[in-house]
């Protein structure tokens, strides 16, 4: 799965007596194992965009398959479903259960996937390991810096091995250091992981590490590109 | 800075309703327990009303005048020869609605089938009917014509237990002064019925004159019944009467003669506040609640209002005006609420179903609610004032609060 | 532990002032009830059992219609070899024959029309309370003794004092008529002003003597050392005298307490309903507070659930952990709650509970000046475990309110 691909995807918001276009028949391919950036101003439709990929928006019309599965002709509990098991997610940022551990907030999503209880707290330790936070696994949210929260968020969007994840404006309330330390795990799992990364972003550090990167105006595709990583997935 | 009134009414009246969801639930916590408060205290005023009415119709009367020695020893030796002037002046008060004079004393009434011993009243049927008689309660028959009238009216449940019926002859007993048994025969002309059954197994009602002739006494009475108008407050002509009263009689107000029914009513006085009390507070957890989740999701804000110069004290009237809104609107919808329900139920509640049990309490069998603007006005004046008392210490709060701490709160 | 109830408890305490003005609503209302359901049920208990022993007993034993025609000619023939039987089969001596009529009662001075009692002297002191309530003289000592024992107020009617003869008129059970005498032996302060009224008792076979009823009563009253005996009793005397043909033969009925004194279960039914009245009023009340904290709960972690939503994380689950944290602000309140009451029970359980005025309701209602309140599994969990119930019922609202919301414009609430 986790190739993805957008058909003709219409969504329109109303907004008082105006109607607010979100997206203007986009069509889309994504390979497997991408590092995609969605770019453009805000109200560009890059988030609406990811919403329909991660099926948290109904489009108006057009399809959307990821792998073989036909994302927009699914029920509520089937996208539930499929954003549980198959989809990692992070968002900006303050998006981590507050009154949960680091590490049960990676324990909270495999418990609610099914996960034994055995296994929860060595894998959450594990993943917590790899995105660089040993050490910091009973902190609360509140105890840790912005970059910190982001990284649990990754660790918790990968802890079920997700072929695709689906980032909104990661970076958005982080320094310039720390972004470009989750650009560079975003990169890591990425190349290690082969996981599909699709991120939401206005931020021009971001755009440099991606392959391809998409532009966006008004709800359409105005520019799709691949380019160079300006940034190497070395360590640092 | 300081607002004027009405631009902080209406600040108040909007915050009010940037919850709405909070503020209807809370109001509807405060209007169920003001509607219950006032409608408990109607249910329960109009069973004590209901029990004093049995009571002072048992007795009968607010008041009775009695020769000193009658109460305990209810014979015909002890009975009112004549009234002083001064006592029959008393006695034409205008706050005095009805009086009846009446030989009372216990006799044995006996069929052809049974015998029961009961208590004979002598009266004249024009001042018993304003007093211990009503003519609605006449289930057969007639009641009493005159003073001479040699016919008997008896409660239902009494002919019942004598296996006898209207039109018969009884026959009663009693004694007379001399200790000898005084006996008559009376042909039953009435049948009554009462709110109990005791009360219909107990009094007889005969002609004055007729029972002062084979009682062998004069033209003496054994009490004299007195009802003025409403029983909480019997008015002047009470101290009046015990004034001019010599010292062979005595009179005593219903709370004296029935100690009970005295009791039940300074209970009852007692209940209207513990009652408001009690559902306040349960009450006022929820209130205090909301008002200070009010408060706090609003620091930022009212750091605001305070760096930009409001003075403290106009923050805390602000929502202090929240509150006494809040609860003036739940004060209302509670005594409206109140007055809706009680009204359909002024023709009476039917307690037959307990018809046993309401006659243990000496209750009628028909409850009558009654809605008393004094205890709606006493519940309500509770709520409000704990009710303000307990926003008090969230406004006050707020308005202590540190401009710079405020503003950077999350 | 499990992650989500470790969720749902700090969650409750993320604003622990709420989250403890919520409980102590319940633990208010749970102490009040069960201290208030407690003082009733144990008040019932004291009524029952008093009004029972002053009165009517147990049960009894009667002609069929007696109960509710008590006539004179409908009496139990052959009483005391029936009563000698029960009192044998049922292995216990607290059975006591009775018989009743309306007699003229004359001292020197006055009449009265009264209510006489035939009793067993050797056998109403273990059925009834009365005997033990002599304020002056002793009680019967022969059933065929010439003696009699009367209420305070009507011996002072009577003008009749310890010693003095009174003569009893009436008309026997046959019809004929009846006449008696009897010396006052004993005067009863019950302090029930109606029993000191009208209490006359006599041995019943100087009753039976003056009545033409020779070994006739009108009742067999029984006590048994605990109330719920009744039933089972009850159906234990039926088959016996059924089973020797007294049953059809003499016409007989066996009549319980509830029968015997209809107004005492109706008094405590309706006194249970206006009380469950405010009762109701209270948990409603207390439930909007419930209610009103979880929705405030729900409302400003709007954010928080959202992201959940986001995460595949389905509503009923968030539903389910609203729930859970009132359970457990519930269970809390619930069991501070009882605790208390039960201290508050207990402590008054042992010094008696009274109030201004109790003492003249006390004696219209034949009580204790003092009422005493039961702790029971009953008395405990009643109140509280509604209280719990319309707690959990609140939370529903708000639960719901979870399932209609939408991940993203929940992410983007404030």
């Amino acid at each position: 799965m986790a190739s993805v691909s957008c058909k003709d995807l219409c969504k329109t918001f109303s907004q008082g007596d105006t109607t607010i276009t979100g997206l203007d028949k986009v069509s889309l391919e994504i390979e497997r194992g991408s590092f995609l950036c969605l770019s453009g101003p805000s109200g560009s439709g890059k988030t609406t965009l990811l919403n329909a990929i991660g099926g948290l928006d109904q489009p108006d019309s057009g399809s959307i398959s990821i792998g073989e599965l036909r994302v927009d002709q699914m029920s509520k509990t089937e996208l539930a479903e499929m954003r549980l098991h198959s989809i990692g997610f992070v968002f900006q940022a303050y998006n981590l259960i507050p009154v949960l551990s680091a590490l049960e907030n990676v324990e909270f999503v495999m418990q609610v996937q099914g996960v034994p209880a055995g296994q929860r707290r060595d894998k959450a330790m594990a993943i917590l390991a790899e995105v660089g936070l040993a050490g910091m696994e009973q902190r609360l949210p509140a105890q840790l810096s912005g970059g910190q929260q982001q990284r649990v968020a990754v660790a918790r969007a990968i802890v079920s091995e997700p072929a695709l994840v689906l980032a909104d404006e990661p970076t958005a309330n982080l320094d310039s250091k720390t972004s470009a330390q989750l650009m560079d795990l975003f990169i890591e799992l990425n190349q290690t992981r082969n996981i599909t990364f699709i991120i939401a972003t206005h931020d021009t550090r971001v755009m440099a590490y991606c392959r391809r990167l998409i532009r966006m105006v008004d709800g359409q595709i105005v520019g799709d590109d691949l380019q160079e990583p300006a940034a190497a997935a070395e360590p640092s | 800075m300081s607002l004027p009134l009405s631009a902080i009414t209406t600040l108040a009246w909007r915050n009010l309703w940037r919850n709405h969801r909070r503020t209807l639930i809370i109001l509807a916590a405060i209007v169920i327990g003001v509607w219950a408060m006032i409608f408990m205290n109607a249910m329960m005023r109009g069973m004590i009303d209901g029990m004093v009415d049995t009571g002072i119709t048992m007795l009968p009367g607010h008041a009775q005048v009695h020769h000193r020695d009658y109460l305990d020893d209810p014979s015909v030796v002890n009975s009112i020869a004549a009234l002083s002037p001064a006592a029959q002046q008393a006695l034409e008060n205008p706050d005095i609605e009805a009086w009846s004079a009446r030989v009372r004393v216990p006799a044995i009434i006996s069929s052809e089938r049974d015998n029961r011993g009961v208590i004979l009243l002598g009266v004249d049927p024009a001042q018993e009917l304003g007093v211990g008689f009503d003519s609605t309660d006449l289930l057969s028959g007639r009641f009493l014509e005159s003073v001479d009238d040699t016919g008997l009216v008896v409660g239902a449940s009494l002919l019942e237990k004598l296996e006898t019926v209207s039109g018969r002859r009884v026959v009663l007993m009693s004694q007379d002064p001399d200790n000898e048994v005084a006996e008559r025969g009376f042909r039953i002309v009435g049948v009554y019925e009462a709110d109990t059954d005791a009360q219909e197994e107990r009094f007889v009602y005969a002609g004055r004159a007729v029972v002062q002739a084979m009682l062998k006494m004069g033209p003496e009475v054994s009490e004299i019944a007195i009802v003025g108008n409403g029983y909480r407050d019997l008015g002047a002509w009470l101290p009046e009467l015990r004034a001019a009263l010599t010292a062979d009689y005595q009179v005593k107000d219903w709370r004296e003669l029935d100690g009970y029914l005295e009791m039940a009513v300074n209970i009852q006085d007692g209940f209207v506040v513990i009652l408001a009390v009690i559902i306040f507070v349960v009450l006022s957890f929820g209130l205090v609640n909301t008002m200070v989740m009010a408060v706090f999701e609003r620091i930022r804000e009212i750091g605001l209002m305070l760096a930009l110069g409001m003075r403290p004290a106009t923050i805390l009237s602000q929502i202090l005006l929240e509150g006494l809104i809040l609860l003036s609107i739940g004060l209302l919808l509670g005594n409206g609420l109140a007055v809706l329900s009680i009204l359909p139920l002024q023709s009476g509640i039917d307690l037959s179903g307990i018809a046993d049990a309401a006659e243990m309490a000496g209750m009628a069998t028909t409850l009558y609610p009654v809605l008393h603007i004094n205890d709606m006005l006493l519940s309500s004046v509770v709520v409000l004032v704990l009710g303000l008392l307990s926003t008090l210490l969230p406004a006050w709060r707020a308005s202590r609060f540190d401009p710079i701490t405020a503003l950077n709160k999350n | 532990m499990n992650v989500t109830l470790t969720m749902a408890w700090r969650n409750l305490w993320r604003n622990g002032r709420r989250t403890w003005l919520t409980i102590a609503a319940m633990i208010f209302t749970n102490v009040l009830l069960v201290f208030l359901i407690s003082l009733q049920l144990g008040m019932y208990d004291t009524m029952i059992e008093n009004s029972l022993r002053a009165f009517s007993g147990q049960m009894q034993v009667q002609r069929e219609g007696y109960l509710d025609e008590p006539r004179m000619r409908e009496t139990i023939a052959g009483s005391s070899a029936i009563t000698a039987m029960l009192r044998e089969q049922l292995g216990i001596e607290s059975i006591t024959q009775r018989a009743q009529g309306f007699a003229l009662a004359s001292s020197q001075e006055r009449s009265f029309g009264i209510q006489l009692i035939g009793v067993e002297p050797a056998y109403e002191p273990l059925v009834s309370s009365l005997p033990g309530l002599l304020g002056e003289g002793r009680w019967l000592s022969d059933s065929n003794a010439e003696e009699i024992v009367l209420g305070r107020v009507l011996a002072r009617n009577l003008q009749v004092q310890l010693g003095d003869e009174i003569t009893l008129l009436g008309s026997g059970a046959d019809g004929s008529f009846a006449a008696g005498l009897a010396t006052v032996v004993g005067i009863l302060d019950t302090g029930l002003p109606d029993a000191d009224r009208s209490i006359a008792q006599l041995p019943l076979g100087t009753f039976q003597s003056i009545f033409s009823m020779p070994d006739q009563a009108h009742a067999l009253v029984f006590e048994f050392p605990d109330l719920n005996q009744v039933p089972a009793r009850k159906s234990q005397v039926e088959t016996l005298l059924s089973k020797k043909q007294l049953l059809a033969q003499f016409q007989l009925a066996v009549h319980d307490w509830d029968a015997l004194q209809p107004g005492l279960r109706q008094a405590i039914m309706s006194d249970m309903v206006s009380a469950w009245f405010m009762y109701g009023i209270l948990i409603i009340v207390v439930s909007l507070s419930v209610m009103n904290t979880q929705l405030m709960s729900v409302l400003e972690r709007t954010r928080e659930f959202g992201i959940m939503l986001a995460l595949g994380i389905k509503p009923g689950r968030l539903g389910r952990l609203v729930l859970l944290e009132t359970l457990i602000m519930s269970l809390l309140g619930m069991f501070i709650g009882i605790f208390i009451g039960y201290l508050l029970v207990a402590w008054f359980a042992h010094t008696g509970f009274t109030f201004a005025g109790m003492a003249e309701a006390a004696a219209k209602y034949n009580m204790d000046e003092y009422m005493y309140p039961q702790a029971s599994l009953l008395s405990l969990f009643w109140g509280p475990g509604t209280v719990f119930i319309g707690g959990m019922l609140a939370a529903i609202y708000p639960a719901l309110k979870l399932q209609r919301m939408h991940p993203i414009e929940a992410m983007r609430a404030v």
